[in-house]
């Protein structure tokens, strides 16, 4: 019965975004040009470069699957100011007043965040294919790509959730997801790999989540390398199982 | 069993501590009868939110106990969930979708089953006349509207009990008195328990069957709302004095000598059953118990003194009076322990 009350919640919760998406596209199409932006302008510049050792991938392949990765996650990551927002308002009060449970209200929302990354991506994918990526034409592997994708934006959503259950107020909540952006993109195997990282940086990458989330859509869309692919899932769903554990339980405090 | 069933809430000796230090409630007592309107007047900070919320299972009390049609707000809180509709003080819908979308989610999320979902949604917008603009955006909806909107979400599931916390703060009349026509209409259709916080005592006056007055979190005062103004047992009678100044067979006598002045207040004073009196400009302020009584009495001290007067008018209490009497002061041991 408990659980019924909360599968409902997070259908709700998705259908909600969903909903949201419809009326209001405008946002869609504008974090987009940040993520074309890099494929076209720095990727293109840095494709000159050939000093970075892709493994005989040409740069802008090499990077198209963190630069995919680092837009969704950027709407994840900021996922946590719609529950401030919401924290602020009332609709946080209404929504713990209803029958589900607690958690049935973070995972809901992360995973409706992991749909509207995937809506995202759907944007870039065409745009990339026009500047001349080349992704393997397997059907079974670009779903399994956009799986991964929706399950770290998930992960990265309760991850924001997380904090702003902590932060509680806009600016705080700003300033850490500022300071938390940055390293996880440059601090992965995004647009070079962990090789030619210093010591320190390299354990980064290796604890980064992002890391593991971008070779596995790497192998699977670029390189046609899955031997890591099911490691790299094993090491995503570890960190969505622990985030959203994490992310439920201090949900409680964001009330208070 | 059977007081159990007449009674919407049942609050016993309900504490509530933030942070270890301040006692937002402080051993409160109070039960609701069913399918009544209940008012909770009090200032601001005494503790009316924090009640609602633990009452709509959000906090759990640092101590005592209360229930909801018989169930625990903490133990059972699942199944008050399930039979309470609740509408915060604060904006509680998505502006960013239509009004009907709002109540279509939270008719997914209460799990109103599909063959009855359209159906419900319209009769809970129509309660609250709310069907003509549901389909439009809600940032374009006025604050009444919104209102609305909110009790419409909160009614969906026709809950047993309705909590409202502060319902029409911030509404101009016309959209308060929309809001409490449709609340009515919908109370006697169903038989719901309307629960509200507020701080305008002549919705509390108008609407509510029962009214309590909370204050330093301790329920200080409750009763009818005509109970509780009976039990102030003051009226104001208000003389207004006649200008001496036109008197020709006295001209120098006048209000404005102060002598006079406290020479009239003593002896009304001094008269049974007045329990104070004041004089400012023309005008004589007398507090009694009973008007019908003490007004004889009055008159005859004016004529001695060869008063004249313009008019008189009888002040019954009203509940500002009343919430003043019980709430407007502040406890000065409190006071000083807070200063400390």
């Amino acid at each position: 019965m408990a659980l019924n009350d909360s599968l409902r919640e997070m259908f709700a919760m998705i259908e909600l975004e969903m909903r949201r998406l419809r009326h209001d596209r405008t946002e869609i199409y504008t974090r987009a040009v940040q993520p074309i932006l890099w494929l076209a302008v720095y990727g293109t510049v840095m494709s000159h470069v050939r000093d970075i050792p892709t493994g005989g991938i040409p740069y802008i392949d090499y990077i198209t699957p963190g630069v995919l990765l680092q837009s969704t996650i950027f709407v994840s990551v900021f996922y946590g100011l719609t529950i401030v927002w919401e924290r602020e308002t009332g609709i946080l009060k209404r929504l713990l007043v209803a029958p589900a449970s607690r958690y049935a209200t973070v995972i809901g929302r992360a995973i409706a965040s992991g749909v509207r990354a995937v809506v995202q991506a759907l944007i870039i994918f065409p745009v990339a294919i026009l500047l001349g990526v080349k992704f393997i034409p397997n059907p079974i592997y670009i779903f399994a790509a956009f799986l991964m994708l929706f399950m770290i934006s998930g992960g990265f959503a309760a991850l924001s959730i997380f904090v702003a259950s902590l932060m509680k107020t806009r600016e705080r909540f700003m300033g850490i997801g500022q300071a938390l952006i940055m390293p996880l993109f440059f601090a992965s195997n995004a647009l070079y790999p962990i090789s030619l990282m210093p010591p320190f940086l390299q354990s980064i990458a290796f604890v980064n989540p992002l890391t593991y989330a971008v070779d596995a859509v790497r192998g699977l869309m670029i390189s046609g390398d899955v031997a890591n692919v099911p490691a790299d899932f094993a090491a995503v769903i570890v960190f969505d199982i622990l985030i959203f554990a994490v992310a439920s339980i201090s949900f409680r405090k964001i009330i208070e | 069993m059977e007081s159990a069933l007449e009674l919407a809430i049942e609050i016993k000796q309900l504490t509530k501590v933030y942070d270890g230090k301040v006692n937002a409630l402080d051993g409160v007592d109070l039960t609701v009868k069913a399918a009544g309107i209940f008012a909770l007047l009090g200032p601001n900070g005494s503790g009316k939110t924090t009640l609602m919320r633990v009452l709509t299972t959000q906090f759990r009390p640092t101590a005592g106990v209360a229930r909801a049609f018989g169930y625990d707000v903490v133990k059972d809180d699942a199944k008050v969930r399930k039979i309470i509709g609740y509408v915060p003080q604060e904006m509680s819908v998505w502006t960013d979708i239509t009004g009907f979308e709002n109540l279509l989610i939270y008719a997914k999320i209460y799990g109103v089953p599909s063959s009855r979902r359209t159906k419900s949604i319209w009769e809970a917008l129509q309660s609250m006349g709310m069907d003509d603009v549901a389909n439009g955006p809600v940032k374009k909806y006025s604050g009444g509207m919104i209102r609305r909107l909110e009790i419409a979400c909160a009614l969906l599931i026709k809950p047993r009990i309705l909590f409202l916390d502060e319902p029409t703060l911030g509404l101009d009349p016309s959209a308060r008195k929309a809001v409490w026509q449709n609340l009515e209409t919908f109370k006697r259709e169903f038989g719901t328990t309307v629960f509200f916080n507020t701080h305008y005592m002549d919705e509390a006056d108008q609407y509510s069957d029962e009214v309590a007055i909370i204050n330093q979190g301790r329920i200080v005062k409750s009763g009818t709302a005509s109970e509780l103004k009976c039990s102030l047992r003051s009226e104001i009678i208000t003389f207004a004095l006649a200008d001496r100044g036109n008197d020709s067979r006295n001209p120098s006598k006048s209000m404005a000598d102060p002598g006079l002045k406290l020479k009239l207040l003593e002896k009304i004073k001094a008269l049974d059953l007045i329990d104070d009196a004041s004089l400012q400009a023309s005008n004589l302020d007398v507090v009694v118990e009973d008007g019908d009584v003490a007004l004889p009495a009055i008159i005859e001290v004016l004529r001695c003194e060869g008063i004249r007067l313009e008019r008189i008018r009888v002040t019954k209490p009203t509940l500002d009076d009343v919430f003043l009497k019980y709430a407007g002061m502040r406890h000065p041991k409190k006071q000083e322990r807070n200063a400390a």
